[in-house]
């Protein structure tokens, strides 16, 4: 589902970092996700509304001051040399409340500028279908989102004059309006806390509301992972960038060409740089600020750098990155119990042959990974790598084409095929490369408790804050989303979609000679989400100066 | 079954075209029952028009040409079936939106007269089919599957998943522990009643007589290409002595490939690697190409002799030579074909160059505008089920060059299509059910249409990701395509751009139909896997193994 690898020292992948240039500009969270700070906060901000007035941007300036965004640690620096971490983002609402210019705001991605909630995107994100809200929705619609305006209506048809008014777009709305999220993360329960309440009070006289908040928690076991809360170990495939411009750094050395099975190229995941489309990551601009010197805000040109293609405007997508937000909901009991019945149906079905089907069994088959982490593969799992973590240099095809050990339709298969839907031996590798055009860099965190008695329904909330940077939120998130996660017919498998995260459903499982059919739950619900911009650190200081 | 796809392209009255849309949406609203996406959607087009597979309509506009009204379907056996069943169908609606094209003012313009005349009861079909246009290369991805095979096999397959899951009983699955083989016997046995049809062999999906002719076409095509290339070299081989023109030939295809080699590289900042090769690829196709170039050598030598002897013969008859007889002439014809075939190496790298002179000075369009309500239009109809339909329109880039390039490569890329592409896979994909091309207005506009699995955006990423040269083989001439270089490299791996540049050529496809919404060309295959092997009387446990990894 979606947290950061994480580990206690000495045992940790090694972690890629960005080179000195480019570091200090960037935001923290693009590099890493904190794995040392194992509490924090997620709050979400509503900005007041703005006349024409400057000085929108103060807040910003406030918030340098108690809670300033985290760069990204240089490759000399050390990670461990800061105590607590904060970073930024904004919905294209939450843009306009800063005040940023109409031609500014209409040249980010057509995705954030509709946001999640536009009706067709939520169709194929499999949130909402004909007015309704899909079962993968909390009871009543998502609480929070941007609350992007509905575009305008169609009104005539092409060619001709006149003709007949064509429907309005349904304009979904949430009751709360979410304009900034704002991340801190902090060593500890006392200081997140404290830290959160120095924030409220610093934003408060600037007419900014904390609408929403989720408290953030990554509890890194001994072993090294950290568990979401059905159990098992989350977040352990990352995207390996690669930047052949030499922006990306492995201990030190310039990592210009791909990690052969999860190389990607940084652009994917920051604004500016070569992406997979073999082209600098498009990104937002800002008109040259004419007036800046008699209206007293520094002039754009200090703070942002010309942009290469846009004669007059300037840089303010570089080393930004797009943020998809995603509060979901997981349902512990729900999936236990679910399992523990499918299991004892299957067992009474075929008494004598199903002795190992398990919830657990069943639990690892969903997910696709044992409770630890490590891939199923025929004939059980993986074994771990060097550094005694899960294997992830594992690829489908070649070892387990059917799904027998992993099954075809599970969760990390799902979300990650690699060389999985290749039709031959000889694709495989064109399918590898394919599939690594479609990757996200998962930045969650989960929240709310641990459960106590993972059968017993305990009423609490508790769930996975998804949080993905990409640069690309149409051809990696949601192409993710729509065309592996909730694909009906994803790998020749037949109306059965994710069996984790999507709605209730069918899961086969492939055996010899027989498969195994389960009936899936429904387990995971949205409460809320859209899609963010994370800033620069210079683009933070261009809008501050709004 | 053979299949049939074809398009219909009708000119709109530019005052009419609202009136078109409206009627096209009416009517679409009209069959389109339950919503978009419900099983029961269009249950009277698939009751009265039982050999349609896919149809759409689609009003392209566009600022230099009236808007082009479209009629494209894709059918079991030959069209004139389906325009009575059409007519039948659909006629009045259809009557209504031909009065809103224009009257063509070629010899079809009195049919038009008597279709659209009011009051007018004429049969539409002989006007539709007088207009109708055949694709330049066409892909059927589950070929030789008509739709009422697709259909029985799809029920077969709910039929099989319900008899092994059997989820209304509670004792031990009867299914369970069995080896494959007894497995298979015990589910055809069950399955039998219900579907009598088992005990049919399987139609044949292309018979022997479609395999030949395919093949046939061809071998034609390429040497008739290798004919044309060789041109120079058989009328000049004769004159010269061997070594002369041997010397020629290597003298001038050394010069001409070092210009090349001079020009291969990309223009700045349009190059992108790609791990296809061609030179690879070629060395992989020797198994095809050493006989083609037989065949031609044979071809044209058997085809060339008897000329050489009927001119020989006039030549005598006027007085002035000697006629060769036609065994006479064979050894040093065929030599000649032969030498001629040398010639190659200085034409095909002459076309090359001029090819490559060409793209240097192509201008792509890096963002061509994209109408916001057309898009809503076309997002708004998408990703209700699990195909999607596209239909474009491109300009054709000028020129003689490349007007014989996209006619003999489309002509060769259709013909191979219908060789290679016969298990629904397209290289690595099998995602297409029905795809097209077509000229328009004298070749100056390409049309594409597809009816495809999944979303648009992954379609084209699919293409993008996994084929690329073939896609930017088929559509680099298009006016405003990215950079291309030697017809296949770059082009359409510029992913964004590429898809920019699609999306902006794209109609709202406001009538679609298509006849079994829920099932991907994996899954009809997966369905004919199943279906074949049910229809088997028994099995070997090894062949049962195989065929049940399809359950």
């Amino acid at each position: 589902m979606g947290m950061e690898p994480v580990s206690e020292p000495g045992r940790r992948w090694p972690s890629w970092k960005l080179a000195a240039e480019i570091a200090p500009l960037t935001q923290g969270l693009v590099v890493s996700g904190f794995g040392r700070l194992p509490t924090g906060r997620a709050l979400f901000l509503e900005l007041p509304p703005s006349g024409s007035e400057p000085g929108r941007g103060a807040w910003l300036k406030t918030l340098a001051e108690v809670a300033p965004v985290t760069p990204a640690v240089p490759p000399s620096g050390d990670e461990d040399a800061q105590p607590r971490a904060a970073a930024l983002a904004f919905t294209w609402t939450g843009l306009e409340r800063m005040g940023l210019p109409e031609t500014a705001l209409a040249s980010f991605a057509r995705p954030f500028r509709e946001g999640m909630l536009q009706e067709d995107r939520l169709r194929r994100l499999g949130d909402r279908r004909r007015g309704a809200w899909q079962d993968t929705v909390i009871e009543g619609g998502p609480l929070w989102s941007a609350n992007t305006p509905a575009r305008a209506p169609v009104l005539q048809r092409i060619g001709a004059d006149g003709g007949s008014e064509m429907p309005m777009e349904d304009h979904v709305a949430t009751p709360v309006t979410v304009h900034a999220i704002l991340l801190l993360y902090a060593k500890d329960e006392a200081t997140a806390e404290q830290w959160t309440a120095a924030v409220a009070t610093a934003l408060q006289p600037h007419g900014i509301g904390i609408v929403h908040r989720l408290e953030l928690l990554l509890d890194v076991e001994a072993a090294g992972i950290s568990r979401e809360h059905f159990g098992f170990a989350d977040g352990l495939s990352q995207p390996a960038p690669f930047d052949e411009e030499g922006a990306v750094l492995l201990d030190g050395q310039p990592v210009r060409k791909p990690d052969p099975v999860q190389g990607v190229p940084l652009g994917e995941f920051l604004i500016g740089h070569v992406n997979g489309h073999h082209e600098k990551a498009p990104g937002p601009v800002a008109p040259g600020d004419r007036n800046g010197q008699e209206d007293g805000r520094p002039p754009v040109a200090d703070l942002l750098a010309p942009h290469p293609e846009a004669q007059g405007f300037y840089d303010l997508g570089r080393n930004g990155s797009y943020m998809v937000v995603r509060e979901l909901r997981q349902n512990v009991a729900a999936f236990w119990r679910s399992l523990d019945e499918n299991a004892a149906a299957i067992r009474a079905r075929d008494p004598q042959h199903s002795a190992y089907v398990t919830a657990e069994w069943l639990a690892e088959r969903v997910v696709g990974r044992d409770r630890e982490g490590h891939l199923l593969c025929p004939g059980g799992r993986l074994k771990p790598d060097q550094l005694g973590l899960p294997d992830n240099s594992y690829l489908f095809h070649a070892s387990d084409p059917h799904g027998v050990g992993c099954p075809a339709g599970s969760h990390v298969r799902r979300a990650n095929p690699r060389d999985a839907l290749a039709p031959t031996e000889q694709d495989r590798a064109t399918l590898l490369a394919a599939a690594n055009n479609h990757r996200i860099l998962r930045r969650g965190r989960k929240f709310g408790p641990k459960i106590a008695h993972d059968r017993t329904d305990d009423g609490q909330t508790r769930g996975l804050l998804f949080m993905c940077l990409n640069t690309d939120i149409a051809r990696q998130f949601e192409f993710v989303q729509q065309t592996w996660l909730l694909n009906g017919d994803f790998a020749t498998l037949f109306e059965e979609t994710d069996p984790l995260v999507g709605p209730a459903g069918r899961m086969t499982i492939r055996e010899e000679p027989l498969r195994r059919t389960v009936q899936v739950e429904t387990y995971v619900e949205l409460a809320g989400g859209d899609y963010f911009f994370l800033p620069s650190l210079p683009a933070l200081r261009y809008l501050a100066s709004r | 079954m053979r299949q049939t796809t074809l398009c219909v392209p009708l000119q709109v009255k530019p005052e009419s075209c609202s009136r078109l849309c409206a009627l096209i949406d009416a009517l679409c609203e009209r069959e389109d029952k339950g919503e978009f996406g419900f099983p029961q959607n269009f249950a009277r087009v698939k009751r009265d028009i039982p050999s349609l597979h896919f149809m759409s309509m689609s009003v392209f506009t566009a600022a230099r040409y009236d808007p082009t009204f479209i009629l494209e379907a894709n059918l079991d056996g030959p069209p004139s079936v389906f325009w009575g069943q059409l007519e039948a169908a659909f006629g009045p609606d259809l009557r209504e939106m031909l009065r809103c094209c224009k009257q063509p003012l070629d010899r079809d313009g009195p049919l038009y007269g008597a279709v659209t005349a009011p009051d007018s009861r004429a049969p539409m079909a002989p006007y539709l089919e007088a207009r109708s246009v055949k694709p330049s290369v066409f892909h059927h991805g589950n070929r030789g599957l008509t739709r009422d095979r697709i259909l029985r096999e799809a029920v077969l397959f709910g039929a099989v998943q319900d008899e092994l899951d059997r989820p209304d009983l509670t004792g031990p699955n009867p299914y369970r522990g069995l080896p494959a083989a007894e497995l298979h016997q015990k589910l055809r046995a069950r399955l039998r009643p219900a579907h009598p049809w088992l005990d049919d062999p399987p139609p044949a999906r292309i018979t022997k007589a479609e395999r030949l002719a395919d093949l046939f076409r061809l071998v034609s095509f390429a040497v008739l290409v290798l004919l044309f290339l060789s041109l120079p070299g058989l009328a000049l081989s004769p004159f010269l002595e061997r070594p002369t023109y041997a010397a020629l030939m290597f003298g001038l295809a050394l010069l001409i490939g070092v210009i090349v080699y001079r020009k291969r590289r990309p223009l700045p900042g349009t190059g992108i690697e790609t791990r296809f090769n061609l030179l690879t690829f070629l060395a992989g196709q020797w198994l095809l190409l050493v006989p083609l170039v037989l065949a031609y050598v044979v071809v044209a030598t058997l085809l060339l002799v008897p000329g050489v002897t009927a001119v020989t013969w006039l030549l005598e008859l006027l007085g002035t030579g000697r006629m060769v007889g036609l065994g006479e002439a064979f050894w040093p014809v065929a030599r000649t074909v032969l030498w001629g075939l040398l010639s190659l190496i200085v034409t095909l790298p002459l076309l090359v160059l001029w090819l490559r002179f060409l793209e240097r000075r192509d201008s792509s369009q890096d963002a061509p505008p994209v109408d916001e309500r057309l898009l809503r239009e076309m997002v708004r109809r998408e990703d209700w089920v699990a195909q999607n339909h596209m239909g474009s329109i491109v300009l054709i880039r000028p020129g003689v060059l490349r007007t014989a390039v996209i006619r003999a490569g489309h002509l060769g890329l259709g013909l191979l299509l219908r060789v290679k592409a016969t298990t629904g896979y397209l290289g690595s994909m099998r995602t297409v059910h029905f795809a097209h091309w077509a000229f328009l207005d004298n070749g100056s506009r390409l049309l594409f249409f597809s009816n495809f699995d999944h979303s648009w955006d992954s379609y084209l990423d699919d293409f993008i990701e996994k084929a690329h040269v073939g896609l930017t083989l088929a559509w680099g001439c298009g006016v405003g395509f990215p950079p291309t270089r030697f017809l296949i490299f770059d082009g359409a791996s510029h992913g964004r751009q590429f898809k920019n540049w699609a999306l902006a050529s794209r109609a709202v496809s406001r009538f679609w139909y298509s006849a079994y919404p829920d099932l991907t060309v994996d899954q009809i295959e997966r369905n004919v896997a199943i279906a074949d092997g049910l229809r088997k009387p028994a099995m070997t446990e090894e062949e049962a193994r195989t065929w049940a990894w399809n359950l």
